[in-house]
C-alpha cells in the first residue's frame, strides 16, 4: 500500500494517521503525549509500521500541532504546517462546503470560518487555556468519573445548573458550591458543558459569523454533552466528522501529499527512527544578556537541530555542520 | 554631565528631540542597552504587579542606567496633543520609578500640552536651566532639537523603521537596509514601544520580513492623514497613540496594496482592548483579514508563530482565490 503519514503533536495527544493516495484514512493512532513527545512519536510510528501491510511505501510525511517542528526534524517531514491551516484543509476535504469549524483540543480552542472553500477568518484562544480539553479532563478526575462517561452522564440532565465559565478556577469553585448544595451530577456536568460553550462563543467566536454546515472536531468533540450544548446555543445542527480527533493529522498528511508531489520524492527518514536514541535538552546561552534558552535535539549522539536562540548563533552552527 | 535616557516607551517617538537638546547644552546622553531577558527580569522584580509589560520593561531600563549616569531623564508626559492624553500609566511613571532604591537624581518635568503648546517651552526652559542660565542657549538647543525631531518623523513617514530613521538622524550609516518590494504587504499596528522593541514583539517585524512579507506601521502614515481618518469615529478617543493607530488603520483599510492587518496588544492594556476592538470591527466590515496578537511575559514563541503562520496562509489563500 502506498500513502502518506500525518502527525499531529499536541499538548495532550499525539495523533498519527495514514492515508492512501486518494486521501482516505486507513489507519489512525491516538496516543497521550504524557509530556514525552519524541518517545510517543517513535512509539506511534512503530505501531503504525506494525499495522500496515508488508511492503507499504511511505510517499510523504507531514507534521502539525505545537510540537510540529520537533516532530518534523525527527521524522524528516515534507510539510510542517500550523494546526489552523491543517484543520481547514482536512475538514474541507471531508465535509465539502463547510463554513464553520469549531475545534477544541487539549490546550487550544479555535474557530475557523470558511467561505467557498477559502479560510476567511479564524481565532484562537488568547493567553488563557480555560475551557479546553485539559480542564474537562481534570474535572472528570476530580468527580471520579471516566472522561468517556462525561458526555453520556451530562445527557441525562433534566435542567442544567448555571456555572460561571469565564475562568477555569471560578468554574471549579462554582461547581463545588453547586455540588455541596445538592445538585445532581448530570445537571452539574451539563451546566459545565453549557458554560464552556458560552465561554467559547464569547471569547473565541466573538464577532464571527457562524453559518452552517458547522463542524465540531478536536478531542472534545467526543463529548456528546458538548455537542448538545453547542446545538442548543447555536440552534444549528452540528456535524462531527468520523475522524474528528485526528483531523489535524489528516490535514498534515494532505499537505505532505502536495509538497512531496512538488518535490518529486519524500524526506521521510524511514520507520528505523523508532529505534534511534533521541535526546532533547536545553541550556542557557551566556553569550549576551538575552540569556536565551537554547533547545537541542540529538540523534544517536549527534546534534540534529537547535532552536530558541535569538541571534542564530547556535541554530546556524547546526546548519553549517550539515553543509560541510 | 551624563544624562540617562531609558530605551523604552516614548523613546521610540521623542528620542531625537531630547538627544539633540541635551547634547547642545553640553551634556552626554547615555542610552540604556536594548531590551533583553535580563532587563525584563530586573523590571519584573521591581515593578508594581498590575502594570503592563512595556512599563515593566521600562523599570528594567531605568535600572540598567543606574551607575552609568549622573541623572536620569524622566518627564511626566501628560499630553502631547491638544485635547488628548497619553496613557494614564505614563502620568504615574515618575512616581512609580521614584520608589526604586539607589537611583541617581531624576529630571522630572511635567509636559502637558492638553490646553496649548506653550507648556512645552516652559518645560524646556526648566530642564535647560539645570545646565545653563543662558536663555538664548536653551532656545537655540530647543530649536535644533525640534528640527531633528521633525526630520525623524519625516523619515518615519517615508516608510523607515525607527532604528533606520534614528541612524540617519544621528548621521550614522551602516544600518542601511535595502528593502525589496514584497508581493504581500501587511499593516502592523500597536503601541510603538511594543511594535518596535524587538524583545517585546518577539522580533515580529524581522520575522515577517524573513517570511517575505512587507510590513508597514502606523508611524509610516503622516499625522495629517491619520487625523483626518480618525475623525470618522463618531466620538474621538482620549489617547493620542490610540487615535494614531485608528487613523492609520482606517487609512490602510482603503489601500489596495495592504492584504492584511495585525494588531499587537499588551496583555492588560486598557486602551489596546478598546482600539483593537474598534479596528477589528472596521476591518471585518471592509473584508480585510485581521489578526489580534496579545503579548505578555512568556518567552515561548510557538503561540505567536502559529497564529502568524496561519494568518499569512489565510491571507495568501484569500488573495489567490480573489485573483482567480
Amino acid at each position: 500500500m502506498k500513502g502518506y503519514i500525518g502527525i499531529d503533536v499536541g499538548s495532550v495527544s499525539i495523533n498519527i494517521i495514514f492515508i492512501d493516495d486518494g486521501g482516505v484514512v486507513v489507519e489512525a493512532i491516538y496516543l497521550r503525549t504524557q509530556g514525552q513527545p519524541i518517545t510517543m512519536v517513535q512509539k506511534g510510528l512503530k505501531e503504525l509500521h506494525g499495522r500496515l501491510p508488508k511492503g507499504s511505501k511511505i510517499r510523504g510525511v507531514g507534521t502539525t500541532g505545537s510540537g510540529r517542528n520537533l516532530a518534523g526534524i525527527i521524522v524528516g517531514a515534507d510539510a510542517i504546517k500550523n494546526e489552523i491551516t491543517a484543520h481547514a484543509i482536512a475538514t474541507s476535504q471531508v465535509v465539502p462546503g463547510v463554513q464553520t469549524i469549531l475545534e477544541i483540543g487539549g490546550q487550544d480552542s479555535k474557530i475557523i470560518i470558511l467561505r467557498n472553500g477559502v479560510v476567511t477568518d479564524f481565532a484562537m484562544n488568547t493567553v488563557c487555556a480555560a475551557g479546553t480539553g485539559s480542564f474537562l479532563d481534570q474535572q472528570a478526575a476530580r468527580l471520579n468519573i471516566s472522561i468517556d462517561q462525561f458526555g453520556k452522564i451530562a445527557l441525562g440532565s433534566k435542567s442544567a445548573v448555571r456555572i460561571a465559565g469565564r475562568c477555569a478556577v471560578f468554574a471549579e469553585s462554582d461547581m463545588i458550591h453547586k455540588q455541596q448544595m445538592g445538585c445532581g451530577l448530570p445537571d452539574i456536568l451539563a451546566g459545565l458543558c453549557e458554560a464552556l460553550v458560552r465561554n467559547y462563543l464569547n471569547n473565541v467566536g466573538k464577532g464571527k459569523e457562524i453559518l452552517p454546515p458547522v463542524v465540531f472536531q478536536g478531542g472534545v468533540a467526543a463529548n456528546v454533552g458538548m455537542i448538545k450544548a453547542f446545538e442548543r446555543a447555536l440552534e444549528l445542527p452540528i456535524k462531527v466528522p468520523p475522524y474528528y480527533n485526528v483531523m489535524g493529522a489528516v490535514g498534515a498528511a494532505l499537505l505532505a501529499r502536495e509538497s512531496a508531489a512538488k518535490r518529486g520524492y519524500s524526506l521521510f527518514k524511514g520507520f528505523g527512527i523508532s529505534d534511534m536514541r533521541y535526546k532533547t535538552g536545553s541550556f542557557e546561552c551566556t553569550g549576551c544578556s538575552n540569556l536565551c534558552e537554547v533547545v537541542q535535539v540529538t540523534e544517536d549522539g549527534g546534534v540534529i537541530a537547535r532552536w530558541g536562540d535569538r541571534c542564530g548563533k547556535w541554530s546556524n552552527a547546526v546548519r553549517e555542520e550539515k553543509i560541510s | 554631565m551624563r544624562i540617562g535616557i531609558p530605551r523604552s516607551l516614548l523613546y521610540y517617538y521623542y528620542y531625537p528631540l531630547w538627544r539633540v537638546f541635551f547634547a547642545e547644552l553640553g551634556a552626554q546622553v547615555v542610552l540604556s542597552s536594548p531590551s533583553t531577558k535580563g532587563i525584563l527580569a530586573a523590571g519584573l522584580k521591581h515593578a508594581v504587579d498590575e502594570v503592563c509589560l512595556p512599563v515593566k520593561m521600562f523599570y528594567g531600563h531605568v535600572l540598567d542606567l543606574v551607575g552609568q549616569v549622573d541623572m536620569i531623564f524622566l518627564p511626566r508626559i501628560v499630553s502631547v496633543e491638544k485635547r488628548e492624553y497619553i496613557c494614564p500609566k505614563f502620568l504615574g511613571l515618575p512616581d512609580m520609578i521614584r520608589c526604586l532604591k539607589d537611583l541617581p537624581p531624576l529630571i522630572e518635568v511635567d509636559i502637558n500640552l492638553y490646553k496649548n503648546n506653550r507648556d512645552f517651552y516652559r518645560a524646556v526652559k526648566n530642564i535647560g536651566s539645570i545646565f545653563t542660565k543662558n536663555h538664548l542657549a536653551i532656545g537655540r538647543a530647543c530649536f535644533k532639537a525640534l528640527q531633528a525631531q521633525k526630520k525623524y518623523f519625516r523619515l518615519l513617514n517615508m516608510g523607515l523603521m525607527p532604528a533606520e530613521a534614528l541612524a540617519l538622524v544621528e548621521g550614522r550609516t551602516g544600518d542601511k537596509s535595502q528593502r525589496k518590494k514584497e508581493r504581500l504587504n501587511i499593516a502592523l499596528l500597536g503601541h510603538p514601544y511594543n511594535v518596535y522593541d524587538p524583545y517585546i514583539s518577539m522580533d515580529i517585524i524581522d520575522r515577517l520580513h524573513k517570511m517575505g512579507v512587507g510590513v508597514t506601521t502606523a508611524e509610516h502614515v503622516p499625522d495629517k492623514i491619520t487625523r483626518s481618518y480618525a475623525a470618522r469615529l463618531p466620538k474621538k478617543l482620549f489617547w493620542t497613540l490610540g487615535n494614531r493607530m485608528i487613523g492609520a488603520a482606517f487609512h490602510y483599510l482603503e489601500q489596495p496594496g495592504i492584504s492584511g492587518m495585525v494588531h499587537l496588544a499588551a496583555f492588560g492594556c486598557g486602551p489596546d482592548s478598546m482600539t483593537g476592538g474598534i479596528i477589528e470591527r472596521y476591518a471585518h466590515s471592509s473584508g480585510i483579514p485581521f489578526l489580534s496578537l496579545t503579548l505578555d511575559e512568556h518567552t515561548g514563541e510557538a503561540g505567536i508563530m502559529t497564529r502568524l503562520e496561519a494568518f499569512l496562509d489565510m491571507v495568501q489563500w484569500r488573495k489567490a482565490a480573489f485573483s482567480s
